[in-house]
């Protein structure tokens, strides 16, 4: 070993050698302080790191190490090394960068539980993207039409992921809570510090559309829909409707999709309701053919105005409505900029809004009150590197392109 | 169209598939063959085409769901492989494994939920998965290759020519596994924010991804150590099943992943 040329042997003990300096930088120092490296430090980091990579490819002829780290034994090694500690992170329960796990000892010094902070990943990043460049640079500089998918390939993937990683600094992703009817332009950052922006939304309107409710049997001890593995469910969309579930034959004889409840001698009751907070009921009738029983009453899944209704059937069983899952969630919205600018839009999930360089996505709303929500949450993001990684990203793509099509003619090569 | 039609629609398929098999094995029956094979392909395209109409949505979310795509491109696969390279028994094992993938349908049907989470919602949805199951099933007839000529009795018929045939179904299946993951990290962006956030499915595509070149870059250099580029390749294959469904049972990914859906 370490007599040149070098090899696989070599690769490997790199790879060891990485992880093993990792491990300890790890249970020294803690995680890698990735905050630091914002706009500038990444863009004169990044121009450094490519002056040195070109530099090194540049006079390689001199260096044996160079043209070692630009050939395949080290590509090979270095890979199956990043798929090494990209498996360890699969197998680890991962938690948010941010969160301090300082407190706890043992394992989670590893830093395995924030892997992509961790110095043994980052060190193993680096040294790949490192011979992903070099290898790339030793192919650009004596570039002939035959490496096209080559260099489509190896650049689009490189430059994807320094990009990934230089910007990762600069990535700001905020999460904004707003009321309806008013206009809010503070937003919580990922420590949970609240961060003024240069931009402002006003919530106009919030709207959920619903799939239609279902109902299900379930266990009344542990409450999991039957039959256990396979649960069964009635979709209720229009009515009169029939079916089974189980050996219970269902029949919904009435369908309030806006309802109210009352109570009336001991018994749930509903009404239809066409104002704030009205929930869905059904009133159903179900036979046991086998057991002879019959049943009949009120099914709700209720909300944070009405309570829920369910119909007991047996000792062990129940007829329940869940709470019906969202199809749609939109905001309508006036977005304010500094420079005095005003844009009206409807943020939808899928549907981010683009303004000044930001995106605003609507996430989330108050799911204790559903389709009553008074609040919209949004996500934030500004991301001023995404056109290089989108770059990269694109490259790739033709690079698969040309991966699909080259495939066969290595038959006839060798 | 739901899930109590399909036999109906399967048998015939299936049909079609093994008479297609049969016909690659006569000399001059290409085309035929060919014509078999696709039939069979429209008629399991139309009990799919179906379901979409039905469900109002593409029948892609539940497990039971991409099994149906898995056995409609394993001849699609299967067929391309032929028309391409003519090895005369491609279709007859794209047809059994489909046999296979159906059966599993048949015998363990699931509740096919109609509900579509918002996020779900979305023009790359089809994309992002059709592509991902091609390369599935691509990768998947690689990984039978591997295992049957790394069994002791076989590994003396391991040559050049088999070695030449899993390089072509690796690289054509990457190529797929390659768009189809750029195509969620596009999709990501769209709906979430953010191209790659390290979720535990997203861990294992690139887990899976790194197998599959590894065994490309292993391949170019290391041409005659058949047996050991075989073995990363069924290791690769291993980590696929773990991010195709492993994730849905393994613990470090439990309530963490937003890509468990059923």
């Amino acid at each position: 070993m370490w007599k040149r040329p070098w090899g696989y042997a070599e690769g490997w003990s790199v790879c060891i050698g990485l992880f093993l300096t990792g491990l300890l930088l790890q249970w020294t120092l803690g995680k890698v302080e990735v905050d630091i490296y914002r706009y500038p430090v990444n863009i004169i980091v990044g121009a450094g790191y490519l002056f040195i990579l070109a530099t090194l490819s540049l006079f390689r002829k001199k260096m044996p190490v160079v043209q070692w780290l630009a050939g395949i034994p080290a590509a090979f090694t270095s890979l199956v090394s990043l798929l090494v500690v990209v498996i360890l992170m699969g197998l680890t329960r991962q938690v948010s960068p941010e969160a301090d796990l300082s407190s706890i000892g043992g394992v989670a010094r590893l830093g395995f539980m924030q892997m992509t902070v961790s110095w043994p990943f980052l060190l193993l990043f680096l040294y790949f993207i490192t011979v992903l460049g070099l290898v790339t640079l030793r192919r650009l500089i004596r570039f002939r039409k035959k490496d096209t998918g080559f260099i489509c390939n190896h650049l689009g993937l490189f430059i994807a992921l320094t990009a990934a990683v230089l910007g990762s600094g600069d990535l700001q992703r905020l999460r904004m809570t707003v009321q309806t009817e008013t206009t809010e332009w503070r937003a919580m950052n990922r420590q949970n510090n609240l961060v003024e922006l240069p931009l402002a939304i006003e919530l106009k309107s919030f709207a959920i559309e619903e799939y239609p409710p279902k109902l299900l049997i379930v266990d009344n001890i542990s409450g999991q829909p039957l039959p256990e593995k396979t649960p069964q469910n009635l979709v209720v969309e229009d009515i009169p409707l029939q079916g089974n579930i189980l050996d219970w034959e269902i029949t919904v004889t009435r369908f309030l999709p806006w309802a109210a409840s009352y109570f009336q001698k001991d018994t749930v009751h509903f009404v239809e309701f066409h104002s704030v907070g009205a929930t869905s009921a059904v009133y159903v009738e179900v036979y046991h053919h086998k057991n002879n029983i019959r049943k009949e009453g009120w099914v709700s899944s209720g909300n944070h105005f009405f309570p829920y209704a369910s119909l007991k059937l047996t000792e062990t069983e129940s007829l329940v409505m869940p709470e019906r899952e969202p199809k749609r969630f939109t905001s309508e919205v006036n977005v304010y900029t500094e420079k005095g600018g005003m844009k009206e839009a409807t943020i939808d999930v899928n549907k981010p809004l683009s303004v000044d360089g930001w995106k605003i996505y609507q996430v989330s709303y108050d799911e204790t009150k559903g389709k009553w929500s008074t609040v919209s949450v949004f996500e934030l993001v500004r991301d001023p590197w995404m056109p290089l990684v989108y770059t990269g990203i694109i490259l790739m793509l033709a690079g698969a392109f040309f991966l699909f099509i080259t495939a066969p003619t290595k038959k006839e090569k060798r | 169209m739901t899930w109590n039609s399909f036999i109906y629609f399967a048998l015939p398929a299936v049909l079609c598939w093994v008479v297609g098999a049969w016909l690659a094995f006569k000399a001059g029956k290409e085309k035929t063959a060919t014509g078999w094979t696709i039939s069979g392909l429209i008629i399991f395209a139309l009990f799919i085409t179906g379901m979409w109409i039905s469900l109002e949505r593409p029948p892609l979310r539940t497990m039971g769901e991409t099994r149906l795509w898995y056995s409609f491109f394993l001849p699609v696969a299967g067929l391309f492989t032929y028309s391409r390279w003519r090895y005369n028994w491609i279709l007859s094992f794209s047809t059994v494994m489909a046999i296979v993938f159906i059966c599993i349908n048949l015998l363990k049907p699931e509740i096919h939920n109609k509900a579509l989470m918002p996020a779900l919602q979305s023009p790359w949805f089809a994309p992002h998965v059709i592509v991902y199951i091609f390369a599935y099933a691509l990768l998947g007839a690689a990984a039978v290759i591997a295992c049957w000529f790394l069994l002791p009795a076989n590994r003396p018929k391991l040559d050049e020519g088999i070695m030449s045939l899993s390089d072509n179904l690796v690289y054509v299946g990457t190529a797929f596994l390659t768009i189809g993951m750029l195509f969620g990290a596009l999709w990501a962006k769209e709906a979430w924010g953010h191209y790659w956030s390290w979720d535990p499915k997203e861990t294992w595509a690139a887990a899976t991804w790194l197998g599959y070149l590894g065994y490309i870059h292993f391949r170019l250099h290391q041409r005659t150590a058949y047996g050991k580029a075989l073995g990363i390749l069924l290791f690769s294959f291993l980590l696929l099943q773990i991010c195709w469904f492993g994730v849905n049972y393994l613990p470090s990914a439990q309530g963490t992943s937003i890509h468990v859906y059923n």
